[in-house]
């Protein structure tokens, strides 16, 4: 291969770097112009929309909302984020164990509790078997996996 | 308008479809078949605000969300 080959190459692989970080950026403005938000913006917009009026009160005020686990009755608090963000909770609100469950894919923070509430509120018995336990972040051992 | 909602890695995409269209209706069916195939859990909303999970297509429904199959974290 030639020197000129090899300049060749190398511009057009940066030219293409270039082109893609452009048209990426472009697109994220196109869908803020388009949508008048982020794909986060959106995330939570969505999980507003299918908050019961005491979460959503819940969820403006701390970020975080209570769901009642349909089969058992049981209380979970889901927080903002997208891991380790469920915990167990007894009637005084104290964390009781934590658990670790999530939807498939890349998703924003909004659709992943979203999904964990629907998921409790419906269909508990089998969330909880896929889901991972961690303690309580009040326990001696906060955040480390314990078994199932 | 009944819409589908389809959670994405961009947030989300919509699909709106009308029920009295019959090619619009047999695309919105295909569309659940598709997704449930695929491990997405279909959810809709009743007047009152609590949420089902559905495991066939309802043309009548007004929001159906879908998202992907759940996994321990």
């Amino acid at each position: 291969m030639t020197v000129s080959a090899v300049i060749f190459c190398a511009i057009s692989f940066a030219i293409l770097s270039y082109v893609a970080r452009f048209g990426s950026a472009i697109s994220d403005f196109a869908q803020r112009w388009l949508t008048g938000s982020t794909r986060e913006e959106r995330g939570v917009r969505l999980l507003r929309e299918w908050l019961s009026p005491d979460q959503l009160e819940s969820f403006d005020r701390t970020r975080s909302f209570v769901v009642v686990g349909c089969d058992s009755g049981r209380r979970y608090r889901i927080s903002y984020g997208v891991q380790q963000n469920v915990y167990e909770i007894d009637q005084g609100g104290g964390e009781v164990t934590g658990l670790c469950f999530v939807p498939e894919g890349y998703l924003v923070a909004g659709d992943v509790m979203l999904s964990q509430k629907i998921s409790l509120e419906t269909n508990e018995t089998a969330t909880l078997k896929v889901a991972r336990r961690f303690a309580a972040r009040s326990g001696t051992n906060a955040g480390a996996l314990i078994s199932r | 308008m009944p819409t589908q909602i389809v959670m994405d890695a961009n947030g989300d995409s919509r699909h709106s479809f009308d029920p009295a269209d019959e090619i619009e209706l047999l695309r919105a069916e295909d569309r659940f078949c598709e997704l449930l195939k695929n491990g997405y859990t279909a959810a809709s909303r009743n007047g009152s605000g609590s949420v089902t999970v559905t495991w066939t297509f309802d043309p009548a429904a007004e929001e159906t969300l879908f998202y992907p199959r759940l996994v321990g974290g």
